[in-house]
């Protein structure tokens, strides 16, 4: 142990507590909180639009998507193509219950802490489920069996009258100290919202990879004969894996029900499912700070490409589609790039930085 | 955190109020306007069409000067049939300082419908369910719903069903919202007293081949089939139909099926898809189309020859529907100008709920006058019935009016 | 009776088209082990290929399907030398994420072209009359696909049991190593293996468009909805792609001919395939005839 908690610039850890500390200096904890704190404090001092509120919103919101996501398949390797039906079932929980008692009742609009939660709990309990398969499936066979659960989800949201035939359901305005949340403060309403539940759920992911069940996690990816030779459930722990992954989703769909004021079908197909594994990837799996860069990395990729498709249009002749184009090419050059060349996402600049600055002015 | 809605409601009206100081009309205004539908993505194929419409009468609006010196800015987005991005798009407009939107798809224009009331702001969606009317007083419909055209062949259906015994019928629709959109309004035409008898509702899905569809409804004595879908999958059936030797080669022709659908159904890219087995397919819809040559369609191969549009586009009723929709939103700025008022959301909401009586707004694209009101935002009340002889659509008989729905 | 052998006829033709569609997953995922979910845009490239030469350029049909074919075949060959030979070795993940990137490429690529957004549909090469035999009726259109299909699976089958390169593509399906041990250049079987599912997708792409006109959405959809049969059959095996295509087929026609429209039931057909298929995996993951190879844990 070195004697500065602040700086120091290497590994001294004398006990296996050390290593384990959610922060390894003071000066990380002190960077963490400041990082925080400017969250918070950001939208007093600079007026944001309600757009870039809203696409705030939508990455916080895929930040808590792509923890479950991460945990699955990043750091338990269980390939999920149906992430996107996990935050829809999180979605349709409250939106069927809004769809059954009405879309003003005081349980959706006083009681929504509840509902998000309740959303998580449904998330997870068909998380479990359809990790059931994982028990006897590995690969590609479980890539696709949860491909199937995506279609199974989609088909039934369109076809059953209980979640009004994949319509949209709507949902109330919500009601917070001092009356309802108007249009107006919405979307810096539900930044604060989702804010608190994205950074709880961080460190819940964070502490749960610090635990006995988070290396279990780590251990099966890796080997499960050896995991189970160590005396691991093998099975147990992807089912739970991927219940984990559902509660996060189910969360996260409750947010986007929410905030979006409603939930339809057309948010939760397989397209939504693949766009949460690219952000996975991007920003880098089997790390946390990939679920916060990834997301972050597409939405604006998404944004930047349609300012590029805006100014292309404005020279380039009608009949060449660029405008249209641009956006799917730009996306799948992204993962195909990402894959080729940086295979351990953004997360991997974000360490290497990291350790930069720690060791500076000395090289490794 | 919370600002009440007074606090809103105030900023609102000292902005109204400043603004009704400045001087009404200034010379060189920009009216901006927004645009978001599906370029890409499911629909994309009447998606893109219309925007080139709605882009191409913004252009002819400003290039003529029927806005005087004031130009419109009408950005387009692509939304990729997607509510949440549809969502950005409207709320990135309204921080653009957007007086007028034009939005697309059935159930984005549901999911935002809440919005639209709050912010007051008109829009006119290029999805015809008569949901959307009741779902938010700021949505107004530019044609018939898709339950009067809907409803629409099926009267024609049941005055001219020759057989003995009413006629019966088979509903083959999307399965979504867009679909089901009519089924109700149908329904309640039936019980009001409309001669059919409604068989089997199909929602069908990505089917490569119907035989055994088309065999169980011909085994059940349906007559006509009434589609409320897109092209490809009506297309598919139109083969399957062919192949079976099942099809009505005239309206009606006993023991076979003819096949009938309402706007997204028909146009010539269900010809473009079907290829022969089109023939005898009967639409309805608002819209000229180019193979009836008049007075618009001449117009409108012009308009796609001057901004250099290709042959399908030009050729395309959802070229024609942008258009319209982009005419309608720049005849409530002009008559808004006209009267004199400061063009704000507030005055075009007005402006389109006058649009009635001696002020009705005739454009010709459609085949009928645009009629709105406080009680009735639905625009053109009439549908026209095409059907596909030799590989395009003509008219059969004249336009006319739904008389089972309210 | 009629209506269960018209069922059948439908389902077998359907199937086929199924069978040739899976047969593009079955040829990449038996020698490198990668399942192409780009497959359905490869199809739909095909199909548009076909129609560009026919119609643009205005080349007898069956010289466009054929030249369709060789066009797909070394696009095939260089998406697997450009984007794939850098990841042999690579996370299965990674593999899968790469033909999703992959399908989004081509998507952009397509929404290039006319063919992104507008509807074609072939010009009519055959008659239009069908053929009836007792009631049960099949167009020719549906019967020269069904012909195409048989000869190209055949032609296939033949390819890996009789030819050179066809049993060394065996031999790197097997072991790798050993296969590399004996002189076979296990890149350029990978490299063949996606160029012959290029290939068969183009001839799939050609027939799918003649029956439901050239629609980019369904055409690509496509990919996706071929997955059961893919996994039904296993996913390395020819056989067990037609055998599954065949299965899926006619499971599909009786679920919209006796399912749909009692109960009321509707759309029975799209989602039954993936009911199944979470069946099979749970008690025959390897499929009908695939190599068992999953391991139980």
């Amino acid at each position: 142990m070195s004697a500065n908690r602040f700086f120091a610039t290497g590994n001294f850890f004398t006990s296996y507590r050390e290593e384990q500390r959610i922060f390894r200096t003071h000066l990380d904890r002190g960077l963490f909180i400041l990082f925080l704190a400017c969250l918070f404090a950001w939208p007093l001092f600079f007026d944001a639009s309600n757009r870039t509120m809203l696409v705030i919103n939508n990455i916080l919101i895929a930040v808590v998507a792509v923890y479950g996501l991460n945990l699955v398949t990043g750091f338990a390797g269980l390939i999920s193509i149906g992430h996107a039906a996990f935050v829809g079932v999180g979605a349709y929980t409250v939106a069927g219950l809004a769809w059954a008692i009405g879309e003003g009742h005081p349980l959706i609009v006083h009681w929504w802490p509840l509902m998000i939660l309740a959303a998580g709990g449904m998330g997870a309990v068909f998380g479990a489920f359809v990790g059931l398969p994982a028990m006897r499936l590995k690969h590609l066979y479980l890539a696709i069996a949860t491909l199937s659960f995506q279609m199974i989800f989609t088909w039934t949201i369109k076809f059953m009258p209980t979640f009004n035939q994949g319509q949209m359901i709507p949902v109330g305005r919500v009601v917070w100290i001092g009356g309802e949340v108007g249009r107006k403060v919405h979307y810096l309403f539900w930044y604060y919202a989702i804010l608190v539940v994205a950074v709880i759920c961080g460190l819940m992911v964070r502490n749960l990879l610090r635990s006995r069940y988070g290396r279990c996690l780590v251990a099966v990816r890796d080997n499960d004969r050896a995991a189970d030779a160590m005396g691991m459930h093998p099975g147990l722990t992807k089912v739970y894996a991927f219940t984990l992954a559902g509660f996060f989703a189910g969360v996260a769909g409750a947010l986007h029900t929410y905030m979006f004021r409603g939930a339809g079908f057309e948010s939760f197909t397989l397209h939504h499912s693949i766009t949460y594994l690219a952000m996975a990837i991007v920003g880098g799996l089997g790390t946390l700070p990939g679920s916060l860069f990834g997301p972050a990395a597409i939405y604006t990729l998404e944004l930047q490409m349609e300012h590029l498709s805006e100014w292309s249009g404005t020279f380039l002749p009608d009949s060449f589609n660029l405008a249209t184009a641009l956006r799917p090419l730009g996306f799948g050059l992204v993962i195909v790039l990402f894959l080729m060349f940086e295979p351990r996402g953004m997360a991997n600049w974000w360490r290497i930085c990291r350790s930069y600055v720690k060791l500076w002015p000395f090289r490794y | 955190m919370k600002r009440n809605r007074f606090g809103y409601l105030a900023v609102v009206m000292a902005v109204a109020a400043g603004l009704a100081c400045s001087a009404p009309a200034v010379a060189g205004e920009t009216y901006q306007l927004g645009l978001s539908l599906a370029i890409t993505g499911p629909t994309s194929d009447a998606g893109n069409p219309y925007s080139k419409g709605v882009e191409d009468y913004m252009r002819f609006a400003n290039d003529t000067g029927i806005l005087g010196d004031a130009k419109i800015d009408c950005p387009i987005r692509d939304d990729m049939y997607e509510t949440a991005v549809s969502k950005r798009n409207f709320e990135d407009f309204l921080d653009q300082g957007m007086i007028f939107f034009l939005s697309y798809a059935t159930g984005a224009n549901q999911a935002l419908a809440p919005d639209f009331t709050e912010v007051q702001i008109p829009v006119i969606p290029a999805s015809m369910d008569s949901s959307l009317m009741k779902a938010s007083p700021y949505i107004f419909l530019p044609i018939a719903s898709y339950s009067h055209q809907y409803v629409g062949v099926a009267e024609y259906v049941a005055a001219n069903h020759k057989g003995d015994g009413t006629a019966k019928v088979a509903a083959f629709i999307h399965p979504s919202a867009f679909g089901r959109a009519p089924l109700a309004d149908f329904e309640a035409a039936v019980a009001a007293g409309l001669k059919l008898d409604l068989v089997e509702v199909v929602e069908h899905g990505k089917d490569l081949d119907n035989s055994a569809l088309l065999q169980r409804l011909a085994s059940k004595g349906v007559q006509y089939v009434l589609c409320q879908t897109v092209q490809s999958p009506v297309a598919t059936l139109l083969n399957d139909a062919q192949r079976l030797g099942m099809t009505a080669k005239t309206f009606g022709e006993p023991g076979k099926i003819t096949f009938m659908g309402a706007h997204y159904t028909g146009g010539n890219d269900l010809i473009a898809l079907a290829g022969t087995a089109a023939e005898g397919f009967h639409w309805t819809t608002s819209y000229r189309v180019t193979s009836e040559k008049g007075p618009w369609t001449d117009w409108q191969l012009d308009m796609a020859k001057k901004y250099g549009r290709d042959d399908k586009t030009a050729n395309s009723h959802n070229y024609a529907s942008g258009m319209m929709a982009a005419q309608v939103a720049v005849e409530a700025i002009r008559r808004t100008r006209e009267a004199d008022q400061k063009v704000t959301k507030e005055t075009l909401y007005e402006t389109l709920n006058q649009m009635n009586g001696d002020k009705v707004f005739t454009s010709l694209a459609a085949v009928g006058p645009v009629t709105y009101s406080t009680t009735d935002r639905m625009g053109v009340d009439n549908v026209q019935l095409y059907v596909v002889k030799d590989g395009v659509f003509r008219s059969v008989g004249q336009p006319f009016k739904p008389k089972y729905l309210k | 009776m009629t209506y269960f052998f018209q069922l059948v006829v439908s389902g077998i033709v359907v199937g086929s088209i199924y069978a040739l569609s899976a047969l593009g997953f079955v040829l990449i995922y038996k020698s490198s082990r990668v399942l192409n979910i780009a497959h359905g845009q490869i199809i739909a490239g095909g199909a548009f290929i076909v129609y560009a030469l026919t119609v643009f350029v205005g080349l007898p049909i069956y010289v466009s399907f054929v030249a369709s074919m060789v066009i797909t075949f070394f696009l095939a060959m260089s998406v697997e030398r450009i984007f794939l030979r850098r990841l042999i070795g690579e996370p299965i993940i990674s593999v899968i994420m790469v033909t999703i990137g992959l399908m989004s490429i081509l998507n952009g690529v397509i929404y290039l072209t006319p063919f992104g957004s507008l509807n074609y549909s072939f010009p009519e090469f055959l008659p239009t009359t069908p053929i009836s035999l007792g009631g049960v009726s099949i167009s020719w259109t549906q019967l020269v696909g069904v012909i195409i299909t048989a000869l190209l699976i055949g032609a296939f089958s033949w390819f890996f049991k009789r030819s050179t390169i066809g049993i060394s593509m065996r031999a790197v399906s097997d072991d790798q190593f050993a296969a590399m041990s004996v002189g076979i250049s296990v890149p350029r079987v990978f490299g063949l293996a996606w160029a012959m599912a290029g290939l068969s997708a183009a001839g799939a792409g050609a027939i799918i468009g003649n029956i439901t006109g050239l629609n980019f959405e369904t055409l690509g959809a496509f990919g996706i909805t071929v997955f059961p049969v893919v996994i039904l059959g296993g996913l390395d095996s020819i056989v067990g792609a037609v055998v599954a295509g065949i299965i899926m087929g006619l499971i599909q026609q009786f679920a919209a001919g006796y399912l749909d429209g009692n109960w009321g039931l509707n759309g029975t057909a799209d989602v039954l395939p993936y009911i199944i298929l979470l069946v099979i995996l749970l008690f025959k993951p390897h499929g009908l005839f695939g190599t068992h190879e999953i391991e139980r844990v």
